[in-house]
């Protein structure tokens, strides 16, 4: 693999503001910590998840950021501004003495980057700014993840942001899961709230897991409370409803509606550490794509996910071989989480049934098939999570689908960035495909890729021009000025035609975020860096061309 | 034991008595002018009120209000302020000084209690060196008092004294009480209230005070959950070993005939013996001391005003001649300007000022009054500079200006001292060099920072660390004087240390819309916190009214219903962004009720009314809503705009913006479309259409609205006779060789002789460097330098006459649109009219709005921000830029990708994006549950 800074002895990891993050970012603080075994990790997060650190493994500091007490200040205006300032004064000056040598930020946050330049690491991985408050992303695995994020190019990625975050901080070895300790004390705690529950059924310990952090996101109580008395009903299954004290408002109608003695609600009830213990306990977990999913994931219990609205399971799907995940097709979907929805009809892809049986055989052992009866394809594509040979999570349909219209350019992609970017020598199986016809003149789904390559090969012209004028000092500024014109040019017909022919998206983004990150100001050196940005993408079009055409 | 009755009732008769005698000694701020007072008033209500947000739906409460010192400040922040005094005497002394007020509610009490005042009315109360003088009973009884009439959120500040006081007796009213901590938290515990604040307080003669032991503090006080207990109770508490019985008080007595003997000799010292005598004579009616001889003091008086009209020889002249020659010689190094002035003075004018000897040298004398102690100068100079520097104002400044400086003496004392830089002014010549004449002050000619005989302050520092001490000689002598330097002064001070929120309020259509943004300019351009409102386009809707409504009547009242509209509008824009000053053009559209509302929040409002005043009358009506007028008239335009109510009236002629009405190189398409031999710019009135008839036989081209289609004007008037915008017009001024300015009127033919002001375009014609012939008019005097830089004419012949003289003669005609040009870039821009404005509005409210930008949100965070100076340097510039003091405004002027940025900008903008992203996964939120 590929790596930028192999060697790593003072890290600050910043991920601030999601519990979420903190979890998916744990294979990768394991990975640091195997291929750098004597280095120190500092974590700064949200004070209100300092808690969760601490059950997290190989982290050996945690700085905590307290954005409630900068937002009220700000709020306060006048002299609270000057309050929030000193606050952030002393939070630089507390992260500087600590002279980190690595920092990796994967919050593509404006603040954050800010945050980052303060404290002028030497050596950074994802996001932060140049001195001029511009953004700057130097890892092209985080420049992938800005990419892969963009909302056109969500569905052509299926690299599970993990594997990316984690190639942005150069980890090779890893654990092919999330990490989380379940502590003596909590296990405990779990264990007694079970009994208190004296379930008269004696089947699978079933958690369910109602609440979303989104309300499109939210699988409706009526049909929760569906698959539960299915459960319970017809599976003989113990039912946990796990969800903090902010949730009984969706969970309380459904243990409600259920009214059995099989159904106990732990609402409320548990911290972090105790609800990882809890799940630790249970047989598996349905739940929609939630902190406690990746909780679930992290202590070692399979789930069965729901990704509706925004959520993307190929993104940031269960991290760990063999959870069941449940995409809906649907032609708006993942839609954009910046906005809201009021008719999800996503919702309606998944039957409750579909979604009991689903947690029923799940909670037996691993899931290899599961018939199109059962799950039309049609409306939801049900996938198993699993790794591929080189260590990457990925999702493998489980119900036969063949209306993904996306899949093909998913796999090409996959491959690309493996190959450009991580510099992996695929096997065999991975590399290579049945070849299609070589009368197929234009591939369909290739339209619009030659004109983009073109675009590259047009680029190198001009910057070869353009070399050759710089270093000629009696160059008329008139052609300087014409050709930089025609660049302009070039470039935006280059992001049009990203825009265009959507599948490209992802090609002119990185095109587009290399650009933001030229350095310097020597016009030679520009020429230079700008040449190999239009090389990159010409030859990220042969390959993506060849994996496509292979796949 | 004395019932609460009695106490009050001898309350009553002690501060009567001190009122009658001198109100300013007793109960206001000295010998200080009413001003003054006002001043010191507004500072120390800044002091008590610190932190306390004042509302206009509040009422306020003060206990011992004396003659209102306090109060003017409170009604301009409270919705409803009542004072109470035990005196009626200083009750009357408060109605006479402040004036009818409706916010302020002034009521003699009985002395003990609040009756009055209904239950849980006053949200804010205070008492500042008041309570101390009060006996216990009474103290106990008003804590009992502000349980009752506090609301349940309400507040009080209690100006106090901690520390331990003995022997006192009921009965003494005037001396200082002090309670220990514990005796008044208990008090006020058992009044039912709670002490939620406790902070030191300044006040005069802090090191007496602080020998006495006396250590005073500003109580914060609230209701407490205690319900109150009985008077006794209370009182037990403040002070358990209760206060002595007596009918009278000697120890009291003494005390009085003590401060004002003081006082007494402080008059005489300042030469004020009529009021030495009367306060005398006080002490020896109601004091009854033994232990001083009142009657060698008096004889004393008698001796010295008996005597001063005798000579007294102390030098012979030529001994005055070289006194004299050692001072020129360092006056000629230090002030070469004023010693000029000093030597062209004839031996002549000495004469007025008259020289006698004392003990200690000579003193000077101008008619009745002596400029320096008559009988002990050098020790009276240092009296009255211990006596001004106890004045922590005086003490602290770094720079004094002194107003007089007599033979020196106290000038030499000031300056002996080494604390501060010291200036004087002086009103005389002639009493300067006379003590010039008399003794070898070279030492302090060389130290002083600047010597000045004039009221013009301009040359001396009047930063933030001066202040301007008047010799109460000169302030009884020559009070325009000390007046006008003091005004001098603030003006001065207030230009440069002062940066108020000042919006420029435009009229909805007319000549005046651009005189408003020219003058949003001129601020802009004098750094001052401008925000121009332009309302043209809310021109359109008033308009439509005609359309709709076509009787008179009706029309006005809907055309009143919008402009209040229009109002509440304004209201709610500076609710939103503040303002300090709020200067409304004529015509500005805004009502009466909208004026009152922002005096009432302490704005500064003020109407620049550059219209004629006998054709335009509604200052009628809204002169008495603003607290200054600027007019373009003098005379009985200023007595008429006074007499209806405005605070003060003062004479600003328009002018001109030198970067709008320049000289143009236009080109010949413009010249051909926009030249001619002769123009004339303006509406069509009827002394101009009469006027223009005559010439038609001119190459004449008339641009302007409401003139006539008829015969000549057909041939003569351009465009329709559309009204031509400003940009338009400079072009025509610029591309005409004679333009016409003839001024308007709507009774007169040709030239109105009447005529007084000068219009806009006399201004904007020079500043293009037009030639222009205008009429005469009275104020052009004081203008131009008329046949030099302007030509006028008389009647509509000399119009002619002239017309034919300059037509043949262009190289004079240049020459004079050059010196006219000169002269309008020397005295007649919108900046200079903005300094003058300013100038008079600071003069007369510098320590309103000085206390106002204290008590601004901007300055506690600029001072908050000394932590980091860069951060203090970025709060400073957006507060000068006019921002608010949010986050956003601190970051207004960070850009991304325009250089580097430091780390306090780097630092403001994370604080910036942290906030964004919190707002966005707030509406996220929001989002998520609409969904």
């Amino acid at each position: 693999m590929k790596k930028r800074y192999p060697t790593k002895k003072k890290v600050l990891l910043v991920n601030i503001t999601r519990l979420g993050d903190m979890l998916q970012a744990t294979p990768t603080i394991a990975g640091i910590k195997q291929e750098n075994p004597d280095c120190h990790i500092t974590v700064l997060v949200e004070k209100q998840f300092e808690a969760i650190c601490h059950v997290l493994p190989n982290i050996d500091a945690v700085i905590g950021i307290d954005l409630a007490y900068t937002c009220r200040s700000l709020a306060e205006e006048q002299s609270g501004i000057v309050d929030a300032y000193e606050y952030v004064s002393e939070l630089v000056n507390r992260l500087k003495a600590e002279q980190f040598d690595y920092c990796l930020n994967m919050s593509s946050s404006a603040y954050t980057a800010i945050l980052l330049k303060m404290l002028g690491v030497p050596q950074t991985g994802g996001w932060t700014a140049d001195e001029e408050g511009y953004r700057v992303i130097e890892s092209e695995w985080a420049r992938l993840f800005a990419t892969s994020v963009h909302h056109q190019n969500r569905q052509y990625n299926s690299l599970n942001l993990v594997d990316v975050f984690r190639c942005s901080a150069d980890v090779e070895q890893h654990p092919q899961k999330l990490l989380v300790s379940v502590l003596p004390e909590a296990r405990q705690y779990a264990e007694n709230l079970i009994a208190e529950a004296a379930f008269t059924n004696t089947g699978p310990l079933i958690a369910v897991q109602a609440g979303a952090s989104q309300g499109k996101r939210q699988w409706a109580p009526a049909r929760f409370a569906e698959m539960i008395k299915i459960l319970v009903g017809e599976y003989n299954a113990r039912i946990v409803m796990t969800g903090s004290s902010k949730e009984q408002s969706i969970v309380g109608p459904i243990v409600e509606a259920c009214a059995s003695p099989n159904v106990f609600s732990a609402v409320g009830k548990t911290s972090i550490p105790q609800i990882a213990a809890l799940l630790n306990l249970c047989d598996v977990l349905v739940t929609g794509d939630t902190g406690p999913m990746h909780i679930s994931v992290a202590a070692g219990t399979p789930v069965v996910s729901m990704f509706l609205a925004s959520a993307y399971g190929f993104e940031t799907g269960p991290y760990s071989a063999g959870n069941i995940v449940l995409q809906p097709v649907i032609g708006c979907g993942p839609c954009n989480p910046n906005k809201a929805c009021s008719r999800p009809d996503c919702h309606d892809m998944i039957p409750p049934r579909l979604m009991a049986y689903l947690a029923a055989e799940r909670a037996k052992g691993d899931i290899s098939e599961v018939s199109a009866e059962l799950a039309d394809p049609s409306k939801v594509i049900v996938y198993r999570s699993s790794f591929d040979d080189l260590g990457f999570c990925d999702l493998v349909p489980l119900n036969k689908p063949d209306g993904d219209l996306y899949s093909r350019h998913r796999r090409a992609y996959r491959k690309l960035w493996l190959d450009d970017l991580g510099g992996f020598q695929l096997s065999e199986s991975e590399s290579s495909g049945a070849r299609r016809s070589a009368l197929q003149v234009v591939d369909a789904g290739l339209e619009g890729l030659s004109e983009l390559s073109d675009c590259a090969t047009r680029g190198r012209g001009l910057m070869r021009d353009l070399q050759g004028l710089i270093s000629d000092s009696r160059s008329p500024a008139s052609k300087l000025t014409s050709i930089n014109t025609e660049i302009v040019e070039l470039d935006r017909e280059i992001e049009e035609l990203g825009y265009h022919y959507s599948p490209f998206g992802s090609l002119t983004r990185m095109f587009i975020f290399a650009k933001e990150n030229l350095k310097g100001s020597d016009a030679a050196a520009l020429a230079s860096q700008m040449d190999g940005i239009y090389r990159d993408l010409g030859r990220r079009c042969e390959k993506f061309r060849e994996f496509y055409q292979r796949s | 034991m004395k019932s609460l009755a009695t106490l009050g009732e001898i309350m009553r008769t002690d501060w009567n008595r001190r009122v009658q005698h001198d109100y300013r000694f007793w109960v206001s701020n000295d010998i200080s002018p009413t001003s003054i007072m006002w001043e010191e008033g507004a500072r120390d209500f800044a002091v008590v009120t610190q932190g306390i947000s004042a509302k206009r739906t509040h009422t306020a409460l003060e206990i011992g209000c004396g003659v209102g010192r306090m109060l003017r400040a409170a009604s301009e922040v409270f919705g409803k302020v009542v004072g109470i005094d035990v005196s009626p005497l200083a009750i009357d002394k408060a109605k006479e000084l402040l004036g009818s007020s409706t916010q302020v509610q002034l009521c003699a009490s009985n002395g003990y209690d609040l009756s009055g005042i209904a239950d849980e009315s006053v949200d804010f109360a205070w008492s500042f060196a008041s309570l101390a003088h009060m006996p216990a009973r009474i103290f106990a009884s008003y804590l009992l008092e502000l349980r009752r009439v506090l609301t349940s959120t309400g507040v009080a500040r209690l100006q106090v004294f901690i520390g331990t006081t003995t022997g006192l007796q009921e009965v003494d009213t005037l001396r200082l009480r002090a309670f220990s901590e514990g005796n008044l938290q208990e008090a006020l515990q058992q009044a039912g209230l709670e002490i939620t604040g406790q902070v030191p307080t300044e006040l005069p003669l802090a090191e007496l005070l602080d020998e006495m032991g006396l250590r005073p503090v500003m109580l914060t006080v609230a209701r407490g959950d205690n319900a109150p207990r009985s008077l006794e109770t209370v009182y037990a508490a403040l002070t358990p070993e209760g206060e002595e019985c007596a009918d009278v008080c000697e120890k009291a007595s003494e005390f009085e005939a003590w401060l004002a003997l003081n006082y007494a000799d402080r008059l005489f010292n300042d030469g004020d013996f009529d009021r030495a005598r009367f306060t005398l004579e006080y002490v020896a009616q109601h004091c009854k001391t033994t232990g001083i001889d009142i009657q060698d003091t008096l004889e004393r008086i008698s001796a010295v005003t008996a005597t001063q009209d005798v000579q007294a020889v102390i030098s012979s002249a030529d001994s005055a001649s070289q006194i004299y020659a050692k001072n020129a010689e360092v006056l000629g190094q230090r002030f070469p300007e004023l010693l000029k002035k000093l030597d062209a003075l004839a031996d002549s004018e000495l004469a007025t000022v008259v020289v006698k000897a004392t003990v200690d040298g000579p003193v000077l004398w101008r008619g009745q009054t002596c400029l320096d102690h008559p009988e002990k100068p050098k020790a009276g100079g240092d009296s009255w500079v211990r006596r001004s520097l106890n004045d922590v104002r005086f003490l602290r400044a770094a720079h004094l200006i002194v107003v007089g400086f007599g033979a020196g003496y106290h000038i030499e004392s000031l300056l002996a001292r080494g604390t501060h830089r010291v200036s004087c002014v002086e009103p005389s010549l002639a009493a300067l060099k006379r003590a010039l004449q008399l003794r070898d002050l070279r030492v302090s000619l060389r130290q002083l920072a600047s010597l000045e005989v004039s009221t013009d302050v301009h040359k001396l520092e009047c930063g933030e660390g001066s202040e301007v001490l008047s010799r109460p000689q000169v302030t009884m002598l020559d009070p325009t004087f000390t007046t006008e330097v003091t005004k001098q002064f603030y003006a001065r001070r207030g230009l440069n240390t002062m940066k108020p929120k000042i919006a420029v309020l435009g009229p909805l259509q007319g000549g005046t819309l651009p005189i408003g943004q020219y003058t949003t300019s001129a601020l802009t351009t004098l750094g001052q916190r401008v925000r121009g409102i332009d309302m043209s386009g809310f021109n359109k809707s008033y308009e439509l009214v005609d359309s709709l409504i076509f009787d008179s009547g009706r029309r006005n009242l809907a055309r009143q219903t919008y402009v209040e509209t229009l109002s509440s509008m304004l209201l709610e824009s500076f609710a939103e962004k503040p303002i300090d000053i709020l200067i409304c053009m004529a015509q500005a559209p805004i009502s009466a009720r909208a004026l009152q509302e922002l005096r009432r929040q302490g704005v500064v409002t003020v109407l620049w009314f550059v219209e004629d005043y006998l054709r335009f009358t509604y200052w009628k009506e809204m002169s008495k809503y603003y607290d200054f007028v600027f007019t373009i008239q003098k005379g009985d335009c200023i007595d008429a705009i006074r007499a209806a109510g405005a605070g003060c009236v003062h004479y600003l002629p328009t002018a001109c913006d030198p970067r709008f009405h320049v000289p143009m190189n236009l080109t010949a398409e413009d010249r051909e479309k926009w030249g001619s031999p002769i123009s004339f710019v303006g509406a069509g009135y009827h002394n101009r259409q009469q006027a223009f008839a005559s010439l038609a036989h001119y190459p004449l081209k008339i641009w302007g609205s409401e003139w006539p289609g008829c015969k000549p004007f057909d041939r003569l008037v351009q465009e329709d006779s559309r009204r031509v915008a400003p940009e338009e017009y400079i072009k025509i001024f610029n591309a005409t060789d004679i333009n016409i300015n003839l001024h308007s009127s709507s009774e007169r033919d040709g030239v109105d002789p009447t005529g007084d002001f000068l219009n806009p375009r006399t201004f904007e014609l020079a500043s293009c460097e037009a030639f222009q012939l205008v009429d005469e008019r009275a104020l052009l005097a004081e203008a131009f330098v008329a046949g030099e830089e302007i030509v006028t004419f008389n009647s509509v012949a000399d119009l002619k006459e002239k017309i034919d003289y300059y037509t043949e003669r262009p190289e004079e005609r240049k020459r004079i649109a050059q010196k006219g040009r000169e002269r309008v870039l020397r005295d007649h821009t919108y900046e200079k009219r903005m300094e003058e404005m300013l100038s008079v509005i600071y003069s007369q409210a510098y320590q309103k709005l000085k206390t106002r930008q204290q008590s601004s949100p901007w300055g506690e965070m600029i001072r908050r921000a000394e932590v980091d100076p860069e951060l203090r340097d970025r709060c400073q510039r957006a507060f000068e830029r006019g921002e608010e003091p949010v986050l956003d405004g601190l970051v207004a002027d960070i850009t991304t990708g325009k250089g580097t940025l430091s780390e306090t900008e780097q630092k403001l903008l994370f604080l910036f994006h942290v906030r964004k992203q919190i707002i966005r996964m707030e509406h996220e939120g929001a989002g998520v549950k609409n969904s």
